[in-house]
């Protein structure tokens, strides 16, 4: 221990990780995989929980029960088993590929061994495992919602639809918020889906910060750069956590500013 | 119409009044993403009861038969499938065990008890909830190596509960500040002293926090991936079964219904919890998420 904490002493390189790291054509491949991989999984999560939610939030449609084990129990499942699962379903000669040759049409492909396609097969896994995570948060913010306003809109004549993006929606904003901040970081942090299934390849193709970090210090021991990206992922995650934190704070104190001036006004 | 309104206000439900073709598109659109969602699981447990032959070629979509329970026995036997799932069972309630002892001893001491310094410790524990498991791969192998444990089971839990302690104090907390000063003073009163009030009074007015905890965080290190994968990763006889999982990936990558096995194996005990508990599984899960949001 005494021998790391000197040698560690005797190497100050200033910033020199960092400059290395900027400039590494990876760091932007890394960047660019990020940002995919965030807004596929915001995207798609957030659309099917909130279909979902809504759609089961109704008490006497049947089987509310089971669809919602249905779509919560990969959750629970392990990332390895569910990335081993879909690594399995998409391989070459893969269920996936299977279904298309029998139906007979030319979509059969190697999912996972194209530099362009295969981020947005894996951003497609992670959704696909964590879309019931984001469906029992909005479940859980759409019961705290009272009855009331549902039946004085259905006095007021309004239609189902119309209730829910005028009522739900709005009232479920601190809810997305969250869902928001778990999905964008998710994203910005993602790394066991490419471990797994793609092993950061082709060609480093899907590669993010936190692959960078883990190729650095685990396979090539150069601890110094992958703590300098991880620490760039940190901020990133900060920023956006910062910056949504931003945008649903300031709508709300805007409005409610504006209401008790016109109140003073009036 | 307005009969149905008011049917639908009766029972309470959020949804209601006259149900058009939309509803029913609505509906469909749930059970079809509800198979989309089941199905992958259902094909994982129909191959681990098939050979090669039938994945590939004969019976690659439908039910297994006949039933292949060879895959299990090759999986438990030839596959050090046992080893793995000792590994994750230790890890995964030591892990509970030590996280909730001590969360239980430091919320008691920062919401009840006075002394100096008390806040500046609880919010400094509550630091370790904003920093990504990913971003402390490095140091946490560091920590590892310098304090001796690798090579050991603790190099698995020590982590484990320092990444799950912030949490479970932040709940602890949450649910001591519920609870009213007058009941400790009458116990003082009765002549009861510290450790009497806390096991006694304290520890059994928190139990449905605890039970969430215990299924959070058994969940959270059974199925636990990025640090095993760095801690233990090279070391075979203390994988857990997520990486267990993954070892098929080399040399074994010709016997799928083995594979498919394992997988289920590893995925038994985490399905079993949540189909005992399913209300507190999601529970649990979901502050987990809205905390650390």
């Amino acid at each position: 221990m005494t021998m790391q904490l000197s040698s560690l002493k005797k190497h100050i390189t200033g910033l020199k990780n960092y400059i290395k790291l900027f400039g590494d054509k990876v760091f932007v491949t890394a960047n660019r995989n990020q940002l995919i991989f965030a807004i596929i999984i915001t995207v798609y999560q957030m659309f099917f929980a909130t279909i979902f939610a809504i759609t089961i939030s109704d008490k006497k449609m049947k089987g509310r029960k089971f669809l919602r084990v249905a779509y919560f129990i990969p959750v629970i499942l392990s990332v390895t088993v569910v990335c081993q699962l879909w690594g399995s379903i998409l391989d070459g000669n893969g269920l996936l590929n299977k279904f298309f040759e029998t139906t007979g049409s030319d979509f059969k492909q190697n999912w996972l061994g194209d530099r362009y396609k295969a981020i947005y097969v894996i951003a497609f896994v992670n959704a696909w495992q964590w879309m019931g995570y984001q469906f029992a948060l909005i479940v859980a913010g759409i019961k705290s919602i009272p009855s009331d306003y549902y039946e004085a809109a259905r006095i007021d004549g309004c239609s189902n639809v119309k209730a829910h993006a005028k009522i739900t929606i709005p009232l479920l904003a601190e809810t997305y918020k969250f869902c928001l901040i778990i999905s964008l970081t998710g994203g910005i942090k993602a790394f066991t889906e490419m471990n797994i299934l793609t092993g950061g390849g082709p060609n480093k193709s899907t590669f993010t910060l936190t692959y960078i970090m883990y190729n650095a210090a685990f396979k090539k021991s150069d601890y110094g750069y992958g703590l300098a990206a991880a620490t760039v992922m940190v901020l990133e995650c900060m920023m956006v956590m910062l910056l949504i934190n931003f945008i649903f704070r300031d709508k709300n104190e805007g409005k409610e500013e504006e209401k008790s001036r016109r109140k003073r006004n009036g | 119409m307005a009969n149905a309104a008011v049917k639908s206000v009766k029972a309470g439900s959020v949804e209601g009044g006259s149900k058009g073709a939309l509803h029913y598109i609505f509906v469909a659109f749930c059970w079809i993403y509800a198979a989309f969602s089941l199905y992958p699981l259902i094909w994982m447990l129909f191959y681990s009861f098939k050979n090669n032959q039938e994945i590939f070629v004969t019976n690659p979509f439908g039910f297994p038969w006949p039933l292949h329970y060879e895959n299990y026995i090759t999986a438990w036997t030839k596959y050090d499938v046992p080893l793995y799932f000792m590994n994750s069972l230790i890890v995964s309630i030591g892990t509970v065990v030590i996280t909730i002892v001590a969360a239980l001893l430091f919320s008691y001491a920062t919401s009840r008890m006075i002394w100096k310094g008390k806040t500046f410790t609880r919010l400094f524990l509550g630091l370790g909830m904003f920093i990504p498991v990913q971003a402390i791969m490095i140091p946490v192998v560091k920590v590892v190596q310098n304090f001796n444990m690798m090579g050991t089971r603790w190099s698995l839990i020590f982590p484990y509960v320092a990444i799950n302690l912030a949490f479970a104090c932040m709940v602890y907390y949450g649910f001591f500040k519920g609870i009213p000063m007058e009941l400790e003073e009458a116990a003082c009163m009765d002549g009861a002293n510290i450790f009497q009030t806390f096991f006694l009074i304290i520890e059994p007015l928190v139990r449905p926090a605890t039970i969430t905890l215990v299924i959070y965080i058994f969940l959270n290190a059974w199925n636990e991936f990025i640090l095993a994968n760095v801690v233990v990763g090279s070391i075979a006889e203390l994988k857990t079964l997520p990486l267990g999982v993954l070892f098929f990936q080399g040399e074994f990558t010709t016997d799928w219904g083995g594979m498919g096995a394992t997988m289920v194996i590893a995925s038994f005990p985490a399905i079993i919890v949540y189909t005992l508990f399913s209300e507190q599984v999601e529970n649990a899960m979901t502050i987990g998420g809205a905390v650390k949001g």
